[in-house]
């Protein structure tokens, strides 16, 4: 099944394929020429905005017609034009998995949102507990036929939305980073049923990714994008990755781990200082269930401080504690030495800072300038130092260019670096991220890592709850995970990869370059 | 028991009582068909009094004060009778006392109704009921779960918002206009992610095969039996006994009487 065998004919054929979004002048997909065969994993790479989730769309039919959008050119499929179709039918013969866990289904069961496939597809009555049970046994989850997804973690839904989608016994699979919003567990767990059933199917599988770390020894493929999503590499990912890093870099692709020299720390011993934070036997409930329980830490001031654990492990309501959107049960938490009860909410705000994870959250104004304004406008701060912040921290996040636009209308990148931007009218003494990374390409993962570290020069202790390991092997000095409510590490990162029961109590997964000196360990 | 009942059935022997106790501007009828209501609600439907008292309460509070309201300012054709006591400028009649707590006892008996249909059926199965004995289109049925779905995120949701604009420093809003600002601040990106879902959720259920074709085989096949049209029979039969008993026993004034 590998690149060098003879294809047989491919499933499908994009002839100078464009795809245009109704009134934009601008191609997102630009005369892309491209065959994909039913045989092999691809994965396809590129910037976002590239087009990829658009082409994915396109490839099963339901674009252009679901947005009036305009197309030039052709997809063949099996031979024949995709528009030749009946409507309904590519739809089943190509699956797609999205990204979102929480926005892909319709009904409240699992059995239903299963049955609800088998109904379109109009299969008989009788035959479809048979298939729902076989599709939940695929991907593991026949235990779970009766519950709410509601209820389900982020992996489980992805492992439902694939039966779902298998139900339809399609010819051909897309992934459309499916895992971006999972744990480092589950995010392994979903690659290793997807292989187990492209074994069982041998199915073919088109995998968009941002992160190609787990798929490079699978793949048998790998396409890369660029903007105007042309094709720019097409070969097998191990000579993507050592050949073309530069092509990689300027497209703003992350290399995996395995092809990055292994960092070292910049160690420092912040621990002399006095802590900015401490937290002493904190406890929170949530309708009589214990979330939190003898939660004890100190923050130290220009610290980068990483707080891991699977999804639900306490980690937001641990961050909310933090910055007193919620109360603690039992215990205290005291900021500069003074119980984070007593602070006055204005000065509070001042000197702390949160950047949640979705930067929508926080605009509250109509241009970009006035939302990096309001917070010294509402310290009264005098307009010539107004002025003079704003425009240092518009150069400083590389928004001068945006200052005058709608935050809204900003890309991801740009969102993100204003909502860190918000927080920075007066340096914080302490900062607190929600998955910081979450989302982002390379670059913008790479500009906000160079704010951070700029901030702990300055003294800024900076908090942040995250599921990327990489990153925390790479840039945090201390590491505290939470697992069953409790803290069960607290200490170096380099410390925490070694405690292999502790890492998969807490469902974390060391990185790269820890797995890879472990194994040979073992081996040697 | 009542949550087994055919829901679409169910939906229509809740709407036809409703409307036609709506004639009845009597005390004694609405309070006979009441008695009879709550009888069905903790007998034969196993709803627990704790949910069903946290939804009625606050409801009838409403009816009540509806009610008070309409005693005060009857129409002058109901206010006959002696005047029972005045309350600051207006005078209380016997009349437009019971026009209000007819009312008042209309009110109850339309909350129950709506509670006894509402507690005892499960949404799935009305939507999957409409389309299967009302052939309504799927394409509204499944587009109404798929909403439902989006309640609790909702919800979710607008907490997180109004936790990040805290931490931006706004203010506790104070007073209305203050107030109106701050929802249209949030109004925004609750907005932009809603039409950004929407949207995700359409996709992914038309790469499902959906297509809002009627053609499609239903995994809970949902019917109406005969124990369906006796309980729609029984709420008829109820109500007109208490029309009747209330007309044998001299109470009985339909509407503009």
């Amino acid at each position: 099944m590998k690149n060098s065998d003879p294809h047989s004919q491919p499933l499908f054929q994009l002839r100078q394929f464009s795809f245009y979004y109704q009134g934009q002048e601008q191609a997102v997909i630009d005369q892309l020429s491209l065959s994909l065969f039913a045989d092999e994993i691809t994965l396809l790479m590129g910037a976002s905005g590239a087009g990829k989730s658009t082409l994915a769309l396109c490839l099963n039919g339901l674009y252009p017609e679901a947005v009036e959008g305009k197309t030039e050119g052709v997809i063949l499929y099996q031979g024949k034009p995709t528009q030749a179709y009946a409507k309904g039918l590519l739809n089943q013969k190509v699956g797609i998995v999205f990204q979102d866990p929480e926005s892909q289904f319709c009904m409240i069961r699992v059995e239903d949102e299963l049955a609800f496939v088998l109904e379109n597809l109009a299969v008989p009555r009788e035959d479809m507990q048979a298939q729902i049970q076989a599709a939940l046994e695929l991907v593991g989850m026949e235990d779970y036929l009766y519950h709410r997804i509601h209820d389900l973690s982020g992996g489980q839904k992805q492992k439902i939305a694939l039966a779902s989608v298998l139900l339809m016994k399609p010819d051909y699979l897309i992934l459309d980073e499916p895992t971006a919003n999972l744990d480092p567990v589950s995010r392994l767990e979903f690659i290793e049923v997807i292989i187990k059933v492209q074994k069982e199917k041998q199915q073919g599988i088109l995998v968009i990714e941002h992160q190609a770390e787990d798929w490079v020894e699978r793949a048998d493929r790998m396409v890369v994008f660029n903007q105007a999503s042309q094709v720019i590499i097409d070969d097998q990912p191990a000579k993507v990755f050592a050949n073309y890093q530069d092509i990689l870099h300027a497209q703003r692709i992350a290399l995996p781990p395995a092809y990055l020299k292994r960092q070292s720390l910049p160690q420092s011993s912040p621990t002399a200082a006095v802590p900015v934070m401490e937290v002493q036997q904190l406890a929170f409930r949530h309708r009589s269930q214990s979330i939190l329980h003898d939660v004890s830490f100190f923050i130290y001031p220009g610290e980068l401080l990483a707080i891991l654990g699977e999804n639900g492990a306490g980690k937001s309501t641990l961050l909310q504690l933090l910055t007193r959107l919620k109360q603690p049960l039992e215990g205290e938490i005291t900021f500069q030495q003074k119980p984070l009860a007593q602070w006055s909410e204005y000065e509070l705000r001042q000197r702390t800072g949160f950047v949640f994870q979705q930067p929508e959250h926080q605009f509250i104004c109509d241009t970009v300038y006035q939302e990096i304004t309001f917070g010294m406008e509402v310290n009264e701060m005098p307009s010539a130092y107004i002025e003079n912040r704003a425009a240092a921290l518009l150069r400083l996040l590389d928004l001068e260019q945006h200052q005058f636009q709608n935050p809204f209308m900003l890309s991801g990148g740009q969102k993100r670096r204003l909502s860190v931007a918000t927080m920075l009218d007066e340096t914080p003494e302490i900062l607190f991220f929600d998955e910081p990374t979450y989302g982002q390409d390379a670059q913008t993962t790479k500009e906000l890592l160079g704010i951070i570290d700029n901030l702990q020069q300055q003294g800024t202790a900076v908090v942040m709850v995250t599921h990327d390991m990489e990153l925390v092997a790479q840039h945090c000095q201390r590491a505290i995970v939470l697992s069953e409510g409790g803290i069960v590490f607290d200490g170096p990162p380099c410390h925490l990869w070694k405690e292999n029961q502790l890492l998969d109590k807490a469902r974390l997964r060391a990185p790269y370059h820890e797995r890879v000196t472990q194994k040979a360990a073992t081996i040697g | 028991m009542i949550q087994t009942i055919n829901p679409t059935i169910k939906a229509v022997a809740v709407l036809i009582p409703g409307i036609l106790l709506s004639f009845a501007f009597d005390i004694v009828t609405p309070l006979l068909f009441l008695v009879y209501l709550l009888v069905l609600t903790f007998f034969f439907a196993a709803i627990p009094w704790k949910k069903w008292l946290l939804f009625f309460l606050p409801l009838s509070i409403f009816a009540m004060g509806v009610a008070w309201m309409t005693m005060l300012y009857t129409d002058e054709s109901y206010q006959t009778g002696p005047v029972l006591f005045q309350f600051l400028w207006f005078e209380v009649t016997l009349g437009s006392l019971q026009v209000g707590v007819s009312l008042a006892l209309r009110s109850l008996c339309f909350i129950t109704l709506s509670l006894l249909f509402a507690l005892t059926t499960d949404p799935t199965k009305f939507m999957l009921s409409l389309m299967q004995q009302v052939k309504l289109s799927p394409k509204i049925t499944y587009g109404i779960l798929a909403g439902y779905r989006f309640l609790p995120t909702f919800q979710t949701e607008l907490v997180l918002i109004k936790q990040a604009h805290q931490i931006r420093g706004v203010q506790r809003a104070k007073g209305f206009k203050q107030k109106w600002q701050h929802y249209k601040q949030y109004a925004i990106p609750l907005l932009a992610n809603s039409i950004r879902k929407a949207e995700r959720v359409a996709v992914a259920m038309e790469s499902k095969g959906f297509t809002g074709d009627r053609h499609r085989t239903f995994y809970h096949a949902l019917t109406i039996s005969l124990k369906d049209w006796l309980f729609l029979a029984g709420m008829l039969a109820a109500l007109a006994l208490a029309y009747y008993l209330s007309y044998q026993l001299g109470y009985l004034r339909l509407i503009g009487q």
